[in-house]
């Protein structure tokens, strides 16, 4: 009796055994975007179809949500297989060494120079670390401004011709297209996308000729005059100053695509143009709004645009190896369709041939971004990439929402970020 | 020589039952608060990073001496006694306002208990959404106060303004939980016997004389244990002044010591620095739960 039990349990480990080995279950952690859900819930059906016994599992999370995330389970070693963040959050995966590089073959690729080839060349860089590859773009993506003719119109500016091509026209536009309530901002002509410190304001601090770090990496904060500047221009922008916006209202970007009179530009990507056409389809085929370049300083030492981020999808590290493999496998098949990714989702993955492509020539206004990316560069990543831009966020909200003024602003702002520099 | 009880004694039968009723609660403790709190206290004793999978190297109490030197820290100190005696301190009067208002009523008694407490069965993160809503510059905050005290076209800077700001987070705070401490000041008044009421009325004694006499004296064990309850309340403040943040209000006025830990150890990664802010923050809790226990001496009423 006792062995038969012994034999019997045997059986029942064995057959777990082989049947975990069977089934493979790929955890893939991604931010919300209903119109890639759409094309990937698909993929996914695809791929398991071709690849049977393994199961995808997509779960999304807020755009502002995945970061704490991810971060909180590859802390406790529980991380998912696949995930995707954007790169200043993704880098300090990459150095501490928590990510599996690509796996060439098992993407499909033939070798890993390969890989590069495929891509628009640099933009695999911020994801080439110590000779080895960790990420592959699921997108990459400049802004420009965004503008709503109709607001223009109402104000009787001619918007092919009065579009601001300078901060300072900037100022003059939008103080002609807000509509006020004593103190209260009905309409708004332009507003800035506030958490996204990197990515728009510091190229405008390098216009005026500063930087956010030297070249040697030892100095933060690099020509006081011109952060001094462009807090300044912060201060006037906001309550306290001229009164044209704040981070206190309604994000520039949402309100646009509602059509409502309420803002005349917003600054955003070409997947902003999805949205619109999924969200106010009217509006979309309208043709009442338009694109136009990142604006410049009037005495702007530099034509710096907005600075281009990538969302890179990255492999744990901590998974098994089979497991890490079937993930580069599932990601390439995702990446294997980016003209659908472009013309459903609006989104760019800067393959050679999409850049090349009739369908990425043919987008909306994509000459308007291509012409940008070709003078940006990319956004400013590294271990405290994060860190940084908090504190930039916190010298911007000071000087214009809580009166600090924008010496003092600068001078914390100096002191910390050199803290976060020295301490690494 | 001491005498042995018998070892099959009721009281040890007693005890012994007492302690196995005990024993759950000691062990969810035991895993789920006293080892957190040893744990981050190693923790805060290393320079440790959140992704690091190398072994973070031992500092011993450099973590602490650098938060007693830092700017950001002291400010986060402010912030949360500013916010601990802005809340706490409309929260026990009003609760206790509120609650012989609600007893005094003859009738709508429960309507009253219903309406007082139901923002305290929202979550932080649904009312702090809510309020954010309603102090959006276009929102219902700039119009009410605009249409009662006549000011169209004021922005009030509900979330825009240092001082503000702190205000706001202070109004969401009192709002959500006044009701909750007001069903335990009702719970204590309702446990005062009528009698000694009826005795004092008897004696000719006024209603004020009744309230500051008899009532707040026989509610002082209530008192104690809301204000120590609203006090620590107050003290871990956190998703208000985080979702205030990310809904574009200025940090330094609201940085209150639970969303300095997470910044420190979510944002910046800096796992053992933040463990030694939280540290802090206990100590700091319970020194000032003791002083509350010390200064009102609190004595057993019985009736």
């Amino acid at each position: 009796m006792k062995k038969l039990f012994t034999i019997f349990l045997f059986v029942l480990l064995l057959s777990v055994t082989v049947n975990a080995a069977a089934n493979m279950e790929i955890t893939f952690w991604t931010h919300e975007d209903p119109n890639r859900t759409e094309i990937e819930d698909r993929y996914i059906a695809e791929f398991e179809q071709a690849n049977p016994g393994v199961t995808i599992k997509r779960v999304t999370s807020a755009s502002g949500k995945i970061q704490e995330l991810v971060l909180t389970a590859f802390a406790a070693n529980q991380g998912p297989d696949i995930f995707n963040m954007s790169i200043e959050d993704e880098y300090a995966y990459i150095v501490n060494e928590r990510l599996a590089a690509v796996d060439f073959e098992a993407a499909g690729y033939p070798s890993l120079q390969a890989v590069y080839d495929a891509y628009v060349l640099g933009v695999l860089d911020p994801v080439t670390y110590k000779g080895k590859l960790y990420g592959l773009p699921l997108e990459l993506t400049n802004w420009c401004i965004f503008i709503n003719k109709k607001v223009f119109r109402d104000v009787g500016l001619d918007v092919e011709k009065d579009y601001p091509k300078t901060w300072e026209e900037m100022v003059e536009v939008s103080d002609k297209i807000a509509i006020r309530e004593g103190e209260i901002l009905k309409r708004r002509g332009f507003d800035f996308r506030y958490p996204y410190y990197l990515v728009a304001m510091v190229p405008m601090v390098e216009q005026l000729g500063g930087k956010l770090i030297s070249d040697d990496g030892k100095t933060a904060i690099i020509n006081d005059e011109a952060w001094l500047k462009f807090l300044k221009f912060m201060q006037e922008w906001g309550p306290s100053g001229r009164n044209l916006g704040s981070p206190t209202y309604t994000n520039a970007r949402t309100l646009f695509n509602k059509d409502n009179n309420d803002i005349a530009m917003c600054t955003t990507g070409l997947y902003q143009e999805g949205r619109i056409r999924n969200e106010n389809p009217n509006f979309y085929n309208s043709g009442e709004w338009m694109v136009v370049p990142f604006p410049v300083f009037k005495d702007a030492v530099k034509d710096v645009p907005s600075a281009y981020y990538g969302h890179y999808y990255m492999v744990n590290g901590q998974k098994p190896k089979e497991n890490q493999q079937m993930a580069w496998k599932f990601v390439a098949y995702m990446l294997s369709h980016p003209e659908e990714y472009l013309t459903k989702v609006n989104i760019v993955q800067p393959t050679v041939e999409l850049m090349n492509s009739e369908t990425y020539k043919s987008m909306p206004y994509s000459d308007v971004f291509t012409n940008d990316m070709a003078k940006a560069h990319v956004v400013y990543y590294g271990e405290n990439s994060a860190e940084i831009q908090a504190l930039i966020r916190e010298a911007v909200e000071s000087v214009m929402l809580a009166g600090i003024s924008p010496e003092d602003a600068l001078k914390t702002l100096k002191r910390k970020v050199q803290e976060v520099l020295e301490e690494g | 020589m001491s005498r042995r009880t018998p070892s099959y004694s009721i009281e040890r039968k007693k005890s012994r039952w007492g302690w196995i009723f005990v024993t759950p609660t000691l062990i969810f403790f035991l895993l789920f608060s006293f080892y957190p709190i040893f744990n981050a206290f190693y923790t805060s004793l290393f320079n440790k990073k959140l992704l690091s999978l190398k072994p973070p190297d031992f500092i011993g109490f450099n973590n602490y001496s650098y938060l007693l030197k830092s700017p950001d820290f002291w400010n986060s100190i402010r912030a949360t006694l500013v916010f601990t005696l802005g809340t706490f301190a409309p929260l026990l009067i009003f609760s206790l306002i509120f609650a012989i208002f609600i007893m005094s009523r003859k009738r709508f008694q429960k309507f009253f208990q219903i309406a007082y407490y139901s923002p305290a069965v929202l979550s932080s993160v649904v009312a702090a959404v809510i309020w954010l809503l309603i102090f959006d510059p276009r929102g219902l905050g700039n119009q009410w106060l605009n249409l009662i005290m006549n000011t169209p076209g004021i922005d009030h800077k509900w979330l825009a303004n240092s001082v503000m700001v702190q205000m706001s987070t202070m109004l969401v705070y009192f709002w959500k939980y006044v009701g909750y401490f007001t069903i335990i000041f009702i719970v204590g008044l309702a446990s005062i016997p009528q009698s000694i009421y009826e005795a004092a009325k008897i004696d000719g004694a006024n209603d004020w004389k009744i309230f500051w006499y008899i009532t707040l004296p026989l509610l002082k064990p209530t008192t104690i244990l809301v204000s120590i309850m609203s006090m620590l309340q107050c003290l871990k403040t956190f998703s208000t002044q985080y979702l205030f943040t990310q809904g574009g209000a200025p940090l330094a006025p609201i940085n209150v010591i639970t969303l300095n830990v997470y910044n420190t150890a979510i944002r910046d990664h800096r796992i053992g620095r933040a463990s030694a802010m939280s540290i802090v923050l206990f100590i700091i809790m319970l020194f000032l739960t003791w002083l509350q226990f010390k200064s009102s001496r609190a004595d057993e009423i019985s009736y």
